[in-house]
């Protein structure tokens, strides 16, 4: 069994291992039994996505070629590790209370759920991915090849297949493990898994070869150090900006490479696992690279000149015969290098499916996302499709590019253009000020920079950039010059395209934000993102997050008014025994909520757009924003059309009123007429009828003439009277009486009116009892028509009472602030269906006692409204009552 | 595991000995990462030729210890702050 055949078989094992050990762990995660699947130890190896094969087997030909270098790459991760207390543990808060599923949704969401900056980092991570995963393919037909060559040679035609069958089964297994569960959050239990076994596979290669190299070849720690010094490393030589930058530039890798941040935050259970990862991590970096160095030196020193350094760690141990060691070497780098392919497709086909695909199936498709199942499972499709795409042009480039240098180097280059997402990102963590525009205006800038001054020349010169450009600058102006712009020469190719794209990202990044206003959905977010710890009180539990119930708030606001929808916030979460002002979205209150909702754009809309919001899908929030303000326009108008409706119909019995009121008031008019000239007409007749008997009767004795005369007399007197009481009538009606104040006592004006009265005393006597002790009381007031007043009382009395001794009591009573005086008779009063018309114009009780006109007591209670007092009727045990109020006030200001 | 150290609602001005200790400890959490780029960036500063230039095997020896330091810096950090998810806030003096 030759080598390569060997190396098949194991290889296939392997893989075969690897796929058991991930249906294993998917099986035990459906179980629930999530406990030691999801430690810190797997969290911790699950970081070590970020070593791939280009640094399993390229730190050592980096180290041959550039020195000490190579290790600025791990220096970069081990500080951001060790800045989890502040940056990390920040960025894991952030990813699980907002659910961020890649960076891009990182971005996207925190710059107001722009879908533009989503697409616009995919596309960057896209393109600076897949280069990467061409990298990693070749490294695996690279080591293949240097199997083969013991055996018998591995023609050009066999690498591109093992490279094709390597991809497909990365492919498959992605497909398989990476898009297995159906549910939102996007953690893949198998997949970690897998990649925890692969960590340790090879970190115990790597230090295998190096414990043999040191101890086996070198003979022990002291000769390795030695043998360091000696050899052509010697003394310490680094390029200083290197140094400095490939630490910064590694370290912003790190935070933004898709695969580290999909196992750093999307793939993180648990916050505390931060804590044991923030030392082993580094611990795991630093024993990874211990060995480097000592395995470079003796690559140098027993390899044949020209051969390919960055293979040191496979050709040494065959080199020296230990085939075993070799293996565990090859499967390694095979480790390293399939692990990254297959978190690196997860991590883009997330992003691509989220923000590229679905984006615009949902565009394409007519009636929009209004059924959830169909948009997962088409969630589902675009993602598996998405991996496939990926890992293929992964494929692709490696075809197409051929492996060589300009593949070795393609690394850094894509260090570079995913760090350009590092200011927005951090600028969205910790400064509030940081808009959408902001991001844009900076990625765009950096991006544009790397890919003019590092992308496209990586490719070589003249291959898309023509040698013109290179030569004398874009445009041939020579501060165009893609290796020295703005006519700053002669620094490293990556440090410049670094420097330059960093600059004008942060500076566009920090200018554009400072002038721009952002959205209120941003400011929402900008608040959320930077005081993720005030927001976030119970990290642990994954459905409990605010940003959602701040998404309800702003939608529900829209709909149904912002003071209503917080009332109804507020009201819940006091409910809850929340302490903020927003509820957790709880069934219940999604429930409450909904049918709030309902009541205002109908239930299935409200469904539809809750579910929208809390089920976290495709539909952006802004998407349902515009819904809501459509909805709130048209509320707004009917509610506008509703009010005039109103205005309307509230005029209209304005107007009725109105109407109604004329016609009483005609109806009283006809009466009055018809009363007043029936009243004028009774006297008139027989003061005429008396006249033409006196003017045609010739012989007519002295007393007939006296006494026809005498009742003409009579009529018009009674005439002159009614007319008096009408003038009287009207003028005390109209307020244009004036009233004649003085100073008196109560006896004083009844003492007149019981004397006015009895003037003309002629009937039965009319016995008035009075208790005078009582009457000393002084007033302020108009004693003439208070006298006319109690005169028509007394009148009435005599007029109406109708017992053999009629009697009037006259009693005063004093109180605090008025004066009572009370008429009783000893009559049998007023009929209570008559009682409400006594005080009517022209009402009378009877009309065979017909004395006056009838106008006496709507006088009596004119003239008492105006003296600021009143006359009632009070119905008594027995006869008729009248009771006289006479405000006090106006008594003790004349004290 | 809130922060109430930063969080501008919760002045009080005197604290346990036990809470100030603690907040130390995260202020060192949050300096540590400063250290360790200021040890790593010494060898900038080295001198790249001529007398007095650093052996490779220094360096090696430098740049791995100051790591090793650096965990197990990190590592007692993280152990002291453990603590601090589960212990009880302020008691109000």
């Amino acid at each position: 069994m030759s080598t390569l055949n060997l190396l098949v078989a194991v290889c296939t094992a392997y893989v075969c291992f690897l796929f058991l050990v991930a249906f294993v762990a998917d099986r035990l995660a459906m179980q629930g039994k999530k406990a030691w699947l999801r430690s810190p130890l797997i969290y911790t190896l699950s970081l070590s996505i970020y070593c791939t094969a280009w640094t399993f087997y390229g730190a050592v030909g980096s180290a041959a070629r550039n020195g000490f270098e190579y290790l600025t790459i791990y220096l970069g991760p081990t500080i951001v590790m060790v800045s989890w207390w502040w940056l990390l543990r920040k960025l894991i808060r952030i990813g699980r209370t907002q659910k961020i599923t890649s960076i891009a949704d990182l971005i996207s969401s925190r710059y107001g759920k722009s879908s533009l900056l989503a697409a616009g980092v995919t596309i960057l991570a896209v393109i600076g991915t897949t280069p990467y995963i061409a990298l990693q393919l070749q490294s695996v037909t690279l080591s293949f090849s240097v199997f083969a060559a013991q055996s018998d040679g591995l023609a050009g035609q066999d690498q591109a297949r093992v490279a094709l069958w390597l991809s497909l089964g990365l492919a498959l297994f992605t497909v398989l493990f990476g898009t297995r569960n159906l549910d939102a959050k996007e953690r893949h239990d198998g997949v970690v898994m897998a990649i925890a076994v692969e960590a340790v596979v090879k970190l115990v290669a790597l230090l295998s070869v190096g414990i043999f190299v040191v101890w086996g070849v070198s003979g022990g720690l002291t000769d390795a150090l030695n043998q360091i010094d000696a050899s052509e490393f010697g003394e310490w030589h680094t390029d200083r900006s290197r140094w400095a930058g490939l630490i910064f530039l590694s370290a912003a890798a790190f935070l933004c490479l898709p695969r580290t941040f999909q196992v750093l935050v999307v793939e993180n259970d648990d916050e505390s696992h931060l804590r044991t990862a923030s030392w082993a991590f580094p611990l795991y970096l630093c024993l990874i690279s211990l060995f480097v160095v000592p395995i470079a030196v003796v690559g140098l020193d027993i390899m044949p000149e020209g051969s390919n350094p960055d293979l040191f760690v496979l050709t040494v141990p065959l080199a020296l015969g230990e085939d075993g060691l070799a293996m565990l070497s090859f499967l390694g780098g095979f480790s390293s290098a399939t692990s990254m392919v297959i978190v690196a497709a997860i991590a883009l086909s997330t992003m691509v499916s989220n923000h590229i695909v679905m984006p615009i199936w949902l565009q394409l498709r007519p009636s929009g996302a209004s059924v959830s199942g169909d948009v997962r499972a088409a969630v589902l499709t675009a993602r598996r499709i998405s991996i496939v795409g990926v890992v293929m042009l992964g494929y692709l480039y490696f075809r197409l590019s051929s492996g060589g240098e300009a593949l070795a180097s393609i690394g850094l280059v894509a260090f570079c253009g995913l760090a350009q997402v590092l200011p927005a990102m951090l600028g969205g963590m910790f400064w509030r000020g940081a808009t959408r525009m902001g991001a844009f205006a900076g990625l765009t800038a950096g991006f544009a920079i790397w890919l003019y001054t590092l992308y496209l020349p990586s490719f070589g010169v003249g291959t898309i950039l023509p040698v013109s450009i290179v030569e004398n600058g874009l445009f041939g102006m020579a501060w165009l010059k893609p290796d020295a712009l703005f006519g700053i020469s002669g620094m490293d190719q990556l440090m410049h395209a670094l420097l330059w794209s960093m600059l004008l990202n942060v500076v566009a990044f920090v200018g554009v934000s400072l002038v721009t206003f952002p959205s209120p959905l941003e400011r929402l977010q900008a608040a959320q993102f930077v005081n993720i710890f005030e927001h976030s009180t119970n990290a642990r539990s994954w459905s409990g997050g605010t940003a959602q119930t701040e998404d309800l708030m702003v939608m529900a606001q829209r709909i149904l008014g912002a003071g209503e929808a917080q009332a109804l916030f507020l009201r819940h979460a006091r409910r809850q025994g929340a302490r903020g002002n927003l509820p957790a979205p709880t069934p219940d209150f999604l429930e409450a909520l909904e049918r709030e909702l309902g009541s205002s754009v109908g239930a299935a809309t409200a469904h539809a757009m809750v579910g929208q919001i809390t089920g976290g899908m495709a539909i952006s929030v802004e998407d349902l924003m515009a819904v809501a303000d459509e909805t709130a326009q048209m509320l707004e108008y009917s509610a506008r059309l509703k009010e005039q409706s109103e205005e309307l119909s509230r005029t209209a019995l304005e107007l009725r009123n109105a109407n109604q009121k004329l016609t009483r008031l005609s109806i009283q008019k006809d009466a009055f007429l018809s009363q007043i000239s029936h009243e004028l007409r009774t006297p008139m007749t027989s003061i005429r009828a008396f006249s033409e008997i006196l003017r045609d009767t010739d012989q007519m004795s002295p007393d007939e003439q006296s006494r026809y005369a005498s009742i003409i007399h009579d009529e018009a007197q009674r005439l002159t009277r009614l007319l008096d009481d009408l003038l009287d009538l009207s003028v005390v009606e109209n307020g244009q009486v004036n009233l004649n104040l003085r100073d008196g006592t109560l006896r004083d004006a009844l003492d007149r009116a019981v004397s006015a009265a009895a003037i003309g005393d002629d009937g039965v006597q009319l016995m008035i009892e009075r208790d005078t002790s009582r009457e000393d009381i002084v007033l302020h007031t108009d004693l003439d028509r208070l006298s006319q007043v109690f005169i028509n009382l007394i009148a009435n009395a005599r007029k109406y009472c109708d017992s053999k001794t009629p009697r009037l009591v006259i009693r005063v009573m004093k109180e605090t602030d008025r004066v009572v005086i009370d008429f009783q008779d000893n009559g049998s009063g007023i009929a209570p269906d008559a009682v409400d018309m006594i005080f009517e114009k022209f009402a009378r009780v009877s009309d065979q006692k017909a004395g006056g006109a009838g106008l006496g007591l709507a006088i009596c209670r004119q003239v008492m409204t105006r003296l600021g007092g009143s006359v009632d009727y009070i119905p008594a045990l027995r006869g008729a009552n009248f009771r006289v109020v006479l405000p006090y006030r106006t008594a003790m200001a004349a004290q | 595991m809130s922060d109430r150290a930063d969080r501008p609602g919760a002045p009080t001005v005197f604290h346990e000995r036990r809470t100030y200790r603690r907040r130390r400890v995260m202020d060192a959490a949050r300096v540590a990462p400063i250290l360790a780029l200021i040890l790593w960036t010494i060898p900038l500063i080295w001198p790249q030729s001529g007398e007095g230039t650093v052996s490779s095997a220094t360096a090696l020896i430098y740049i791995f210890l100051v790591w090793a330091g650096i965990i197990l810096l990190t590592g007692a950090l993280s152990h002291l702050l453990a603590d601090e998810v589960d212990e009880p806030p302020d008691p109000e003096p």
